[in-house]
């Protein structure tokens, strides 16, 4: 008996070694590439790096931390990406779910509808923002056709009041195809049975809806809100190209990631910039967290 | 030797495969050590990175680089155009100990990179023959720190009045303004709008809300923008004077325009459109306008007086010295093939900027050519785009407040008042 159990643990022992020994390389690049950089960041957001010129480290303590309090840009930047997701997450959550419904329909030229929809997600963001700064031109189509329905004409790109909102319908209109194509995927697994059984019982076409589909969708959903927000919270590409990396006008554009990327990469001061990464990722941290509370301890599977 | 015969014949087989291979490597070996004695000789090259604001400009600069090229055959010039986000590339690759032997810095961005010692001082390598002189002095200054000179000037702009003559005449204006009150007067008989729609269809002016723009407004009634610290200090009465002039035409008069308000990505571009009958600009917008806009008519006047003075902008670029550099020679060997008297006179006629050697200036007669000649008039009283190595945090945050303030959300008054604040707040932290 001993022997057996023996015999046994130096087999699981093997198992393992030849286990960890199959996965080394995946460790090595993971480690170099990803656990390193972040311990390091972490490491250096509680000093004062200078890169410039002769490389020197000076430990600082909480500096960094205390210096966040009073910057009145972080709070801007804050701000806005909150804004920014608050509106951008369930909206393009809603309009995923809806184009994924219709879709689903038995519409015709189906396929041709699925890839139009999907082409704003595999263009470059780069060329979409460009793009869109030409309709969002004070000359541009956007307003030609809201002057054309005699409605008010912005400068979309000179405003602080409207240039964040330019980024958001931009990028809803950017990524809530690709959210569709996961909610469509789901909706192909919902079992025909279940809505046939329902229709025996009487069940209206709403009624299916929220007691079949709707629930039988609740992990994507949670995949998707989770996804939709780390993107969103990470905001930089459209407002640097809106912005020309400066965040204007007067900061209306300025996200968390952008005002790391100008205190790191302009202005030099690394240590600050990552301590304002870990800041980041505490708060998106903290998001999914409460989320998982709010959708309750269901996985994904 | 009780060993079969077949297995000391394998043995002696092996034996000879090792020691041809030996032989083999031995060969590459020698051969490689003479490639590399031969390529002592070969070319050693060089790079040379900045930005390019049009196709002929970087025609011009090819065709010097080749003569250069032919008067040292042992040097090779790699050039290389970053366009976008030039500082933070070039910063990026000095750190990486990867960037360009000789590279183009704006004055404004020098005190810095000077100040963390990546640009190597030139001191040592000027001669008497290259005539040091010959520079216009305030632009040498700007690349000079504790004595040392880290950088050539290759050419400057300063800013002026372009007027759209077509306009002009329309509105019965037969002189540019001479003081910003005939200015603002102009701006107001200008402005006009055909379709009446209650938004002008031309603007009087177009205004670039930027400090580097607007730095001569904020000294014209005294106001100074950074104390002797290099902390901000435009938030005094005097210094928001100049602006305030600005602010109100933009919004009591609604007789100047910014670029995103009549859909252009610039002023000269505005300008070009007809957009605007006023603007002020660099020597730069010259050559575009005339490429762009063949049919527009336009002239050119020094920047109207302000407070009865004389005032505006100039800026300049110089060619700097890597430290890390491995080819110094080589490297000043270009900086001074470029900036010498034939050098910058080949480059200089392209005409997007004043050449700063004062006999090349004088050669073009670029003080005789009515468009230039307000531009190179300029010079004598211009201030230049420079100031502490806190001036690109200074110019975040003036941006940023002073849009604010043109826009209406806050008077100009506490606008700058935050901006200096956040602006210092922010130069204490990163110290």
């Amino acid at each position: 008996m001993t022997l057996k159990s023996e015999f046994l643990k130096r087999r699981n022992i093997q198992e393992a070694l030849s286990g960890y020994l199959f996965m080394t390389p995946t460790l090595i690049v993971l480690g170099i590439f990803l656990v390193l950089p972040v311990l390091y960041a972490i490491v250096l957001a509680f000093h004062s790096v200078n890169l410039l010129g002769e490389v020197s480290y000076r430990f600082t303590g909480l500096k960094n931390f205390m210096r966040i309090q009073g910057d009145e840009r972080v709070a801007i930047a804050l701000k806005n990406t909150m804004q920014y997701v608050a509106i951008v997450v369930p909206i393009q959550t809603l309009l995923a779910l809806g184009l994924a419904l219709a879709l689903n329909a038995k519409i015709k030229g189906r396929s041709l509808f699925r890839v139009a929809f999907f082409l704003p997600t595999v263009t470059s963001s780069a060329v979409l923002t460009l793009i869109f700064m030409w309709i969002y031109n004070s000359n541009g189509l956007l307003n030609n056709v809201l002057s054309f329905f005699s409605l008010p004409t912005y400068n979309w790109l000179g405003d602080p009041e409207v240039a964040l909102r330019g980024i958001m319908i931009m990028n809803i209109w950017a990524t809530a195809p690709l959210f569709m194509v996961i909610y469509l995927a789901a909706l192909q697994d919902v079992p025909e049975s279940l809505y046939e059984a329902a229709s025996i019982d009487g069940a209206t076409g709403w009624g299916k809806f929220w007691c079949i589909t709707l629930p039988f969708l609740r992990p994507v959903t949670f995949f998707i809100v989770v996804m939709g927000i780390i993107g969103t919270f990470q905001l930089f590409d459209q407002s640097y190209i809106f912005s020309n990396g400066s965040g204007g006008p007067n900061n209306a554009t300025l996200t968390i990631v952008l005002l790391i990327y100008q205190y790191a990469f302009k202005n030099l001061d690394m240590g600050y910039a990552l301590a304002l990464t870990l800041v980041l990722a505490l708060v998106i941290m903290t998001v999914t967290i409460i989320q998982r509370q709010f959708f309750g301890e269901e996985r994904l599977d | 030797m009780d060993l079969p015969l077949w297995r000391s014949q394998v043995r002696f087989g092996m034996k000879n495969w090792v020691s041809r291979w030996t032989c083999f490597g031995l060969f590459l070996l020698l051969f490689s050590c003479q490639l590399k004695s031969r390529n002592a000789n070969a070319p050693i090259e060089i790079t040379l990175s900045g930005w390019q604001s049009n196709p002929n400009e970087s025609k011009l600069l090819a065709s010097v680089i080749n003569d250069f090229e032919i008067k040292h055959p042992n040097i090779k010039v790699k050039r290389e155009v970053i366009n976008s986000q030039y500082m933070d590339v070039i910063k990026t690759r000095l750190i990486g100990d990867v960037a360009p032997d000789v590279f183009y810095l704006e004055a404004f961005e020098a005190p810095m990179l000077m100040k963390s010692g990546v640009l190597e001082p030139l001191n040592a390598y000027i001669t008497p023959s290259y005539d040091l002189a010959d520079f216009e002095p305030s632009l040498l200054t700007a690349f000079q720190q504790n004595g040392k000179l880290y950088g050539v000037p290759k050419d400057f702009s300063t800013l002026a009045l372009f007027y759209n003559t077509t306009a002009f005449q329309n509105a019965k204006l037969a002189q540019p303004p001479k003081t910003w009150a005939e200015l603002t007067q102009h701006a107001k008989q200008l402005t006009v709008d055909t379709n009446r729609d209650g938004k002008p269809d031309r603007y009087g002016m177009g205004i670039a809300p930027e400090l580097p723009r607007q730095l001569f407004m904020i000294q014209a009634f005294g106001g100074r923008l950074t104390d002797h610290n290099n902390y901000a200090s435009f938030a005094t009465p005097n210094a928001v004077k100049g602006l305030q002039l600005l602010v109100d035409q933009y919004r009591r008069d609604r007789t100047v325009a910014q670029p995103s308000d009549v859909g252009a990505n610039s002023n000269s571009e505005a300008f070009g459109q007809g957009k605007i009958a006023m603007a002020i600009e660099g020597a730069w917008a010259i050559p575009y306008l005339k490429e762009t806009f063949p049919d527009l008519k336009f002239a050119i006047a020094e920047v109207p007086t302000l407070n009865g003075k004389k005032g505006t902008m100039a800026f300049t670029v110089a060619y700097v010295m890597n430290r890390q550099s491995k080819h110094k020679d080589a490297a000043w060997k270009l900086i001074e093939f470029l900036t010498s008297k034939d050098g910058m006179k080949s480059w200089a006629t392209e005409g997007l900027a004043l050449p700063s050697r004062q006999s090349v200036a004088a050669a073009l007669k670029y003080d005789r050519d009515p468009l230039y000649a307000p531009l190179a008039t300029g010079a004598t009283y211009a201030t230049i785009w420079q100031s502490g190595e806190t001036l690109p945090t200074v110019m975040t945050s003036f941006d940023n407040q002073f849009i604010s303030a043109l826009l209406g959300q806050q008077p100009l008054k506490d606008a700058m008042k935050k901006a200096q604040d956040t602006a210092n707040r922010e130069i204490y932290w990163s110290n």
